[in-house]
């Protein structure tokens, strides 16, 4: 198999998002299976049972050696053979060779994502034997020849016609493409390779080393059906599946299947302990029983303290079935083997870091998958974190090595900044920039792109910073590039706000950009200067609390400076600065409690868009619907928590997903009825200002400090 | 274990629906085995899905119960002849081609999740649950506990004790796996019966 370039997998990106039919499917599957969600985890405490899984899942991976020499102990008295393969390329082997000790030549296997991690049907196919998948969705996609696009629905990319046209190949008798037929083909088919197969093949949800039982979810009931009739079974899992008890194995039950398909459980959970008897072996004989434990890398990963996480994960796949991306073009371009936001990390741990080069760079880190995973792993962070190394391995593109660089001599970025100003004169038109010929941008023919502002925020400050306010409240500026540079009017409003509500405002002069873009595109180095020269800047200011207008830099300072700056010996100063920190709307509804009275409401149509980084990485809900209610008619919408498909540099390196994200986003406003849209981040504003003014610009964007200012009471 | 958690068993009956599981109320095991009797009676002859010699061939609908105690199977096997059914107490493995019916008794149920839990040591008694087009589940209701947690230090002292096959069965066999289309019966069986007994 080829590894992909950059280049290639614009390719594919591009014929994914022709694709009608996935398009359709993925879109119905993520408002569907949003709603049944909500639903199914209703009547269970969703945040506790996840945090509890965490913690579990981490104990576990501390002692990991001691549970496999408990489980091994347990499971050798009641007749299961223990194997451990330290790589694919053993357990492959291990496997060939159970089947050539037992004289078996047909196989047949219930669903098993380390199956797939390790390639083990073309190896078994190779060595001669006969492979059949029993799960229908991995029989599909085992007659197509081609791999999972998800991890519980491996055939969600493909259309009844399509399985119609496959099931017909392969019973040579023309099939109907009528879905209840289709499941009955499987039904009779594969019920005669159960009946020939000489061995089993099932992975394992878990592997319980207080009894040394092992369990397999499924719904379908094959896995019942795989592990009972062929005399050999081989079971094989990850070393992360082993558990201390049975607790923890019921606790993970609770959330695999709610968050993997919305099922308070699966139809069937298998527990089986020790090898039982079999009649196809003979009168009174056992069942040949093994399992096979893979490493395949993980033992590195436990002591990997920024990624091990990743190791927590349980398979329910909800990291694919939420996300912006994956729901554009599904998961062949979403990961190699797994699937989703886990898929982009387990692809550069299990299958290697060339392969997970070009991948690793598709998160448009929404956050939507940290925010429902079921391990609460932080999938969005690990993925930066390998974005990082890949950097420090293969060398960045020039354009991020350059920003990287740029980034950390503050005086030098803002003058290119100002300098920008000047240069964009010949392709400046009122607040934006004419469309650039594709040598420029290529592919942002969606959205306008803003123009740098005449004046800068900071240069405006000195003529508007308003009278002290002796003894009121002490708050600082922060400004962020985007808002100081491009867009200081949004700055401007919220001063003219805050001026009313008599507070005392600070910008220290020598901050700088907050350092998220260059810590979305891995460049360390400069995330860790940035975030130093901030706190430097506001020290002396000693102020009650630091505001800031753009939710992403919010949510970057407070979810990323700590362990950034983690070895610069600032002590305290860090935690200090990053509590003070706190979006616009929530100071205005939390800390100033603004009342009505301070606005004229005219009942104006108003749609908000949460910034993910407000509504996820921040978890503020209610301030800006608060605020849109005393200022005009807040209008909900459609999924207004989604991604607008900025994610900063992103939608450069993949304006192709980001455009599309883009027109969907608006649509549903439209929808809804609004006339001026509302968000609180200057990249959301870009994305939805940007892709209003190409509609033509009938839909109004406006920044939430310049929608209260324009309703601000006389 | 002898008293009822009626709220458990309320909750399990709610929760059954959304899942397709039905529920029947009965007083006894003799009136479930009676209940199974007349749902393998009621429903269409099953489909072979293996080839045989001679498919216009008359056939008799099948009806297993291989771990029913021998007073029961002297009841049910003398009852299911009568309606001429062909009744199976062993040897599966000669019936893949799939049964009809298929009787079990559950030795817990989860009410949270409809779950009944069964413990099928033997091979004969995991092959008719899983091949037959319906399957029939007996759970005492005074066996019924609120979550799996509750039900906890049984299953452990199950699977410590000695060898084991536990299954937690919460509905008939289902698959999405095509256009997320549920449909029903795509290994395991078409349907499923949970019999509660008022005991």
């Amino acid at each position: 198999m080829t590894t992909p370039t950059l280049q290639n997998y614009h390719g594919s990106l591009k014929q994914a998002l022709g694709d009608d039919f996935l398009r359709q499917t993925l879109d119905n599957f993520a408002v569907q299976y949003r709603a049944n969600r909500q639903l199914i985890f209703a009547d269970v405490n969703e945040k506790g049972l996840i945090a509890e899984i965490a913690e579990s899942k981490e104990a576990s991976l501390d002692h990991l050696e001691e549970l496999y020499a408990q489980f091994r102990e347990q499971a050798a008295k009641k007749g299961i053979t223990v194997h451990r393969a330290a790589t694919a390329k053993e357990a492959q082997e291990l496997v060939c060779q159970l089947a050539k000790d037992y004289d078996c030549k047909k196989i047949i296997k219930s669903k098993s994502m380390t199956a797939e991690e390790i390639h083990l049907n073309h190896a078994l196919i190779e060595a001669g034997l006969e492979v059949t998948e029993t799960d229908l969705g991995e029989w599909i996609i085992q007659l197509r020849h081609e791999g999972p696009s998800h991890m519980v629905m491996p055939a969600i990319h493909l259309s009844r016609y399509q399985v119609a046209d496959v099931f017909t190949e392969a019973t040579k008798t023309n099939q109907d493409s009528d879905i209840s037929l289709l499941v009955k083909v499987a039904r009779q088919e594969l019920r005669a390779k159960f009946v020939e197969a000489d061995m089993g093949i099932s992975g394992a949800n878990f592997a319980i080393a207080e009894t040394g039982t092992f369990a397999i979810c499924t719904n379908e009931g094959n896995g019942r059906l795989t592990t009972t009739l062929p005399r050999v079974h081989v079971a094989i899992c990850g070393i992360d599946k082993l558990v201390p008890t049975l607790h923890d194995a019921l606790r993970v039950i609770k959330v695999l299947p709610r968050n993997a398909t919305a099922q308070a459980i699966t139809t069937y959970v298998s527990w089986i302990t020790g090898a039982l008897e079999c009649q196809r072996t003979g009168t009174g004989q056992e069942k040949k029983l093994h399992i096979i434990f893979l490493d395949n890398g993980r033992s590195d990963l436990i002591k990997d303290t920024k990624c091990r996480q990743a190791l927590r994960c349980v398979r329910c796949g909800a990291c694919a079935n939420l996300c912006p991306v994956f729901r554009l073009v599904g998961g062949h371009r979403m990961g190699y083997v797994y699937i989703g936001a886990i898929g982009l990390i387990l692809t550069y741990f299990f299958h290697g870091h060339e392969r997970a080069k070009v991948l690793a760079q598709n998160c448009i880190g929404c956050e939507t998958c940290k925010d429902i995973c079921a391990a609460g792993i932080d999938l969005p962070t690990v993925i930066q974190e390998i974005r990082a190394r890949l950097n420090e391995e293969y060398g960045s593109t020039m354009d991020s090595a350059l920003l990287g660089k740029v980034l950390q001599n503050r005086k030098l970025f803002h003058t290119l900044l100002k300098f920008g100003k000047w240069a964009q004169l010949p392709v400046k038109k009122g607040r934006y920039i004419r469309h650039l010929p594709d040598i420029f941008a290529p592919y942002q023919g969606f959205r306008a792109l803003p123009a740098i502002a005449d004046k800068a925020f900071r240069d405006l400050w000195p003529s508007i910073k308003p009278p002290e306010a002796p003894g009121a409240l002490k708050i600082g500026v922060f400004a962020g590039c985007a808002q100081d540079f491009i867009y200081p009017r949004h700055l401007k409003a919220a001063v003219d706000i805050l001026a009313r509500l008599k507070v005392n405002l600070e910008f220290p002069e020598t901050q700088s950009c907050c350092g998220l873009p260059v810590q979305m595109m891995g460049q360390r180095q400069a995330a860790i200067a940035t975030a130093k020269g901030n706190i430097e800047a506001f020290q002396p200011f000693a102020p009650d609390y630091i505001v800031t207008l753009c939710a992403s830099c919010a949510s970057h300072i407070k979810s990323h400076y700590a362990d950034l700056l983690a070895k610069e010996n600032l002590g305290e100063q860090v935690k200090a600065f990053t509590d003070k920190i706190i979006d616009f709307s929530s100071l205005l509804t939390d800390v100033l409690k603004v009342k009505p009275e301070t606005f004229v409401n005219n009942q104006e149509r108003v749609g908000y868009h949460y910034p993910c980084h407000l509504i996820r990485g921040l978890g503020v809900v209610e301030a800006p619907k608060t605020l849109l209610g005393m200022s005009g008619q807040y209008l909900p919408s459609q999924e207004e928590d989604s991604c607008c498909g900025f994610g900063g540099t992103y939608s450069m390196k993949f304006p192709e997903i980001s455009g599309v994200i883009l027109e969907n986003k608006l649509k549903r406003f439209e929808e809804a009825g609004v006339t001026c849209l509302v968000t609180d981040c200057p990249g959301c504003f870009m994305q939805l200002d940007g892709g209003a003014q190409r509609k033509g610009g009938k839909l109004k964007v406006e920044h939430m400090s310049e929608f209260l200012a324009r309703h601000l009471a006389k | 274990m002898s008293t009822i958690n009626t709220a458990a068993v309320d909750l399990f009956v709610a929760k059954a629906k959304p899942v397709t599981i039905q529920i029947k109320e009965v007083s006894s095991l003799s009136e479930a085995l009676t209940l199974t009797l007349e749902i393998c009676e009621q429903k269409p002859l099953g489909k072979l899905m293996l080839p045989v010699k001679d498919p216009d061939a008359p056939r008799k609908k099948t009806l297993a119960a291989p771990a029913l105690a021998a007073e029961s199977w002297d009841y049910l096997v003398k009852e299911g002849e009568k309606k001429g059914f062909e009744m199976i107490r062993d040897n599966l493995r000669q019936y893949l081609a799939g049964i009809d019916v298929a009787f079990s008794v559950a030795t817990m149920g989860i009410a949270d999740t409809a779950t009944s839990v069964l413990e099928s040591l033997s091979e004969d008694e995991r092959l008719a649950t899983m091949i037959c087009e319906t399957h029939v589940v007996a759970l005492p209701k005074s066996k019924i506990v609120s979550d799996s947690y509750e039900a906890e230090s049984y299953l452990r002292a199950s699977m410590t004790k000695d060898r084991n096959f536990i299954a937690f069965v919460s509905g008939p066999s289902r698959t999405a796996d095509i256009e997320r289309v549920l449909t029903l019966g795509v290994h395991g069986p078409l349907e499923l019966f949970v019999a509660l007994i008022n005991e």
